[in-house]
C-alpha cells in the first residue's frame, strides 16, 4: 500500500514539476492544466446532454462514446508522449518491487494526475445520460469506474508490450509516421461527410451500437441503461475484462522487465552504389551546393519529422483540393489554380524553418560556412532539394486540381502559378529561418511542432511567411484569377526572382547571426 | 612566428553565471596541447567560442594570426573540430557524413572518396560505413566525428572530450592518428578529465578552473616534479576528501 502510495505521490511530483521552470513551460502547464478542466466539464456537459435523445439511439451514443473513450486512451500515450519515461517498466527494474507492487503502483500513478481525472469526471456523463431511476446510478457509478479501469488497463497493456519497440529507433521513427497518419485519417471522415457520400447517420449510429453491444464500453454503458440484475451480470462481464487484461498487462511486464534492452542493436544498412555515388547523386553539382542538395533528400527520405512534414503537406493539399469544390460546382480556371497554389504555400512553409530540421548538427555547416555567399549556396542547396520533389508533386495537384475541375488544359495554368507561389514562399521563407528560426522537438509529439517555449514563435514565423507570401505572390496570381491566363508565364520567373532576393537578404542577416542562429536550433527538448 | 592559438581576455556570461571571465589561452604551434579542469570550468565554452560556434561577450581570439570574428575565411578553412555531445548528422551513414563534410568545404568528390576510405580503414569502421550515425555506439561516434574533423587536414584540430566513452582499443586508434598528426607540425587543442592520458599524450598543458586559466605552459614546467594529476588537485583546491558523514557506507554497517 506505501509502495502504491510513493508511486502516486512520484506521478503527482512529476506533474508538479511542470510547475517549475521558464515561462513559456509554466503557461504550457497552465494552458494544459485548463485544457483538462475545460475537457471534463465539456465532456461531461455533452455526454449528460444525451440524456434528451431518444433512449436507444442515446444507448448506442454513449456505447461510441465510451469505445471512442477506451481507443484514445490506447492511441494518445503511444503517438503524443512516445513511451512515458515515468512509467517504462525497464527503468523500475533494478528496484527490489515484486510484480504485483509494480502493477498496482503502475496502475495507481496511470490514474493520478489532471487527465485521468478529466476524463473519469466526463465518463460520469454517462450515467447522468442513461440511469433510470436510483437503481440505475447504483449501477451507473460502478459502471463508470470500471470502464476508466478498462481504459487504464487497457492503455498501459499496449504501451508494455509495445514498450520493447517503442525503445528502439526503427520502432519510434514508424509509430511517428504511423501517428500522422492516425491524425490525418480522422479527417477523413469528415471529408467524406463534406462530399456528400455519407448514408444516413442514425442508421450508422445504430449499426455501430449493434457491433460495439458486447464490447466492455458497450456493456458498461447498457449496464447503466438496463439497471437491476441484468445491469450487475452485464458488469461481472467487464470487470472479467478489467481483471483478464490486467492479468495480460503483467504477464507482459514481466516479459519487459527480463528482456534486455535492444536499443542499439542492429539497424540497416544504406544502399551505396560503387562510385560513392547515389542515383540523384550523379545529376548533382559538386561542391557545397551539391553536398546540400544530397543532405536535404536523404533528410526527407530517413528523418521521421521531415518525412511527417511532407506527408502532412500532401495531406492537406488534397484535403485542400476536394473541399474547395463545393457540391454546386462552380468552374471556372480558378478551381484548378487556388488548390495548387494552396498547396504550393503548404508546401513552401517548410521552408520557413530551414535550418530546424538540421538542430544540433548545423554546427558542421557553421564551420564550414566562411562568407555569406556559403549561407547562400546552403540556402540555395535547401531549396533546389525543396525544388526537386515539391515541382513534380505540385504539377501532380494540378492535374489532379484541373481533372476535378473538369478542364485539364487549366492545369498547366494552375501548375505554372503554383511553381510561381513555391519560389516566392522559399524566398520568404529564407527570411524568417535566420529571423526567427526555432528547435524541432527529438520527441516526436504530432501536436507541438517546436521546443517547450518556442511554441509561440513557431507560430508567428509560419503565419508571417504565409501572410507575406499571399501579399507577395498576388502580382501573379491576382491576374491569373481574374482570366489572364498568359500571365502565368511570368509566374516562374518571378517566382525564382523572389526566391533569389530572399536567399541573399537572408544571407546577410544569418551569416551575422550564425551562432545565434545555431543556438536557436539546437536548444534542449 | 604566431601561436596556434591565443586569446585575450576572452569573456562570457550566461544570464548571472560568468561561464568564462577573462581566459589567457595559449598554444604554440605544432604542440599536442591538453586544456584540463574541473566540471563546469569552462573548457567547454571556451573551446565553443574559439571555433566561431559561441558568440564571445569580450575578448580576442587569434588562430594563426587572424582574427576568428573578424576574419573567418581564414580561420575556418584550417580549423577542425569535435564538439561536445557528438552532435551529428544523425541520418546518414558514416561514410555520408565524411563525403558531406569534404563536399561542404569544396573538395572535389573524387579526393573526398579517396581520403573518407583511408580514415574509414584506419579507424576501423569500414565495416559500418554505410550504417546510419544514429545506430552507432558512443566509440564509433567519436571516431567518425574525428574522421569529419581531419578530413579537410586542418592546421589545428579542437576535440572536446574525444576520449570520453570510448574504448581502450579506439582510444588507442585515436591517440596513434593524433599522435600523427601533430608529428608533421599540425596542432591538436583537446579538453579531457583524464589526467594520466594527457600526461601521456601532451607536450603543453593548460589548466581551467571556474572560469580561468590557472596555470599554463610546457609539460614539465606545470608539473614541476609532481604527477599531472597532484598538480591539478593543488591548482584547483581540493574540495572535501572524503572523510566525513557516510560512515554507514561499507561492510560493517547494517544495509
Amino acid at each position: 500500500m506505501t509502495m502504491t502510495w510513493l508511486f502516486v505521490r512520484l506521478k503527482l511530483s512529476l506533474v508538479r514539476g511542470g510547475l517549475r521552470g521558464d515561462v513559456g513551460k509554466q503557461a504550457g502547464f497552465a494552458f494544459s492544466l485548463a485544457a483538462a478542466l475545460l475537457s471534463a466539464v465539456a465532456g461531461f456537459g455533452l455526454l449528460s446532454l444525451i440524456r434528451l435523445a431518444p433512449s436507444d439511439v442515446g444507448l448506442d451514443l454513449v456505447s461510441a462514446a465510451f469505445a471512442m473513450f477506451a481507443v484514445g486512451w490506447v492511441v494518445v500515450p503511444l503517438m503524443a508522449f512516445g513511451l512515458d519515461e515515468t512509467l517504462d517498466p525497464a527503468r523500475l527494474a533494478l528496484f527490489p518491487l515484486t510484480t504485483r507492487q509494480l502493477a498496482t503502483g503502475m496502475f495507481a500513478a496511470s490514474a493520478a494526475g489532471p487527465w485521468p481525472i478529466a476524463s473519469l469526471a466526463a465518463l460520469c456523463g454517462g450515467v447522468v445520460a442513461l440511469a433510470h431511476g436510483p437503481g440505475g446510478v447504483l449501477i451507473g457509478v460502478p459502471a463508470v469506474v470500471l470502464q476508466f479501469a478498462f481504459c487504464l488497463t487497457a492503455s498501459r497493456l499496449v504501451t508494455t508490450a509495445l514498450s520493447g519497440v517503442l525503445r528502439t529507433r526503427r520502432g519510434r521513427d514508424l509509430l511517428a509516421v504511423v501517428a500522422i497518419f492516425g491524425v490525418l485519417l480522422v479527417q477523413v471522415p469528415n471529408l467524406l461527410l463534406n462530399r456528400g457520400f455519407s448514408g444516413d447517420p442514425t442508421r450508422i449510429l445504430a449499426s455501430a451500437g449493434d457491433v460495439l453491444r458486447w464490447t466492455p464500453p458497450g456493456l458498461a454503458a447498457h449496464a447503466i441503461a438496463d439497471g437491476g440484475l441484468v445491469g450487475v451480470a452485464e458488469l461481472i462481464v467487464v470487470a472479467m475484462s478489467v481483471v483478464v487484461l490486467g492479468w495480460l498487462w503483467i504477464a507482459a511486464l514481466r516479459y519487459a522487465l527480463v528482456r534486455p534492452d535492444s536499443s542499439n542493436r542492429g539497424g540497416g544498412s544504406v544502399r551505396r552504389s560503387r562510385t560513392g555515388r547515389s542515383r540523384t547523386g550523379r545529376f548533382l553539382p559538386g561542391g557545397m551546393l551539391g553536398a546540400v542538395v544530397a543532405k536535404e533528400l536523404k533528410y526527407a527520405r530517413r528523418e521521421p519529422r521531415a518525412r511527417v512534414n511532407w506527408i502532412s503537406a500532401v495531406f492537406v493539399s488534397a484535403v485542400v483540393m476536394f473541399s474547395l469544390r463545393g457540391p454546386g460546382g462552380s468552374t471556372g480556371p480558378w478551381t484548378a489554380i487556388g488548390p495548387a497554389c494552396l498547396a504550393a504555400v503548404v508546401i513552401g512553409l517548410q521552408a520557413a524553418n530551414s535550418f530546424g530540421i538540421d538542430g544540433r548538427s548545423l554546427w558542421m555547416n557553421a564551420v564550414a560556412v566562411a562568407t555569406p555567399r556559403d549561407l547562400r549556396t546552403d540556402l540555395a542547396g535547401r531549396h533546389l532539394a525543396m525544388a526537386v520533389v515539391a515541382v513534380p508533386l505540385l504539377a501532380l495537384a494540378s492535374l489532379a486540381a484541373a481533372l476535378v475541375a473538369g478542364n485539364a488544359a487549366w492545369a498547366l495554368v494552375a501548375a505554372l502559378t503554383a511553381w510561381g507561389v513555391l519560389g516566392t514562399a522559399m524566398g520568404i521563407g529564407s527570411i524568417t529561418s535566420v529571423t526567427a528560426p526555432y528547435t524541432y522537438p527529438d520527441r516526436l509529439n504530432a501536436f507541438t511542432g517546436a521546443a517547450p517555449g518556442q511554441g509561440g514563435q513557431a507560430f508567428a514565423a509560419s503565419f508571417a511567411t504565409m501572410l507575406v507570401t499571399g501579399v507577395l505572390a498576388l502580382p501573379i496570381v491576382l491576374p491569373v484569377l481574374l482570366g489572364l491566363t498568359w500571365w502565368a508565364v511570368l509566374a516562374v520567373p518571378y517566382g525564382v526572382a523572389v526566391a533569389w532576393a530572399g536567399r541573399r537578404i537572408a544571407a546577410g542577416i544569418g551569416f551575422a547571426r550564425l551562432p545565434e542562429l545555431l543556438a536557436a536550433v539546437s536548444r534542449p527538448s | 612566428m604566431a601561436d596556434a592559438v591565443r586569446t585575450q581576455g576572452l569573456y562570457k556570461r550566461f544570464g548571472q553565471q560568468v561561464a568564462v571571465g577573462g581566459v589567457d589561452l595559449v598554444v604554440p604551434r605544432g604542440s599536442f596541447a591538453g586544456l584540463v579542469g574541473p566540471n563546469g570550468a569552462g573548457k567547454t565554452t571556451t573551446l565553443s567560442m574559439v571555433t566561431g560556434l559561441l558568440r564571445p561577450d569580450g575578448g580576442r581570439i587569434e588562430i594563426d594570426g587572424h582574427d576568428v570574428w573578424a576574419d573567418p575565411v581564414s580561420v575556418k578553412a584550417h580549423i577542425g573540430v569535435l564538439p561536445e555531445g557528438l552532435r551529428l548528422f544523425e541520418r546518414l551513414s558514416g561514410r555520408e557524413l565524411l563525403t558531406y563534410g569534404g563536399q561542404l568545404r569544396g573538395i572535389p568528390l573524387d579526393e573526398v572518396g579517396r581520403r573518407a576510405d583511408e580514415l574509414l580503414k584506419v579507424m576501423d569502421l569500414v565495416e559500418a560505413q554505410d550504417k546510419l550515425v544514429v545506430d552507432y555506439s558512443t566509440g564509433m561516434r567519436k571516431k567518425i566525428g574525428l574522421a569529419a574533423a581531419l578530413l579537410h587536414n586542418p592546421r589545428v584540430l579542437f576535440l572536446d572530450e574525444p576520449f570520453e566513452g570510448v574504448d581502450p582499443v579506439s582510444a588507442n586508434t585515436l591517440t596513434e592518428v593524433l599522435r600523427r598528426f601533430t608529428a608533421s607540425g599540425s596542432t591538436v587543442v583537446f579538453s579531457s578529465h583524464v589526467m594520466d592520458l594527457v600526461e601521456r599524450l601532451c607536450d603543453w598543458v593548460s589548466v581551467m578552473n571556474r572560469g580561468l586559466v590557472v596555470a599554463q605552459g610546457p609539460l614539465d614546467d606545470v608539473r614541476r616534479g609532481r604527477t599531472l594529476n597532484e598538480a591539478f588537485l593543488d591548482l584547483v583546491g581540493v574540495r572535501g576528501n572524503g572523510d566525513d558523514g557516510l560512515s554507514w557506507l561499507g561492510s560493517g554497517s547494517t544495509p
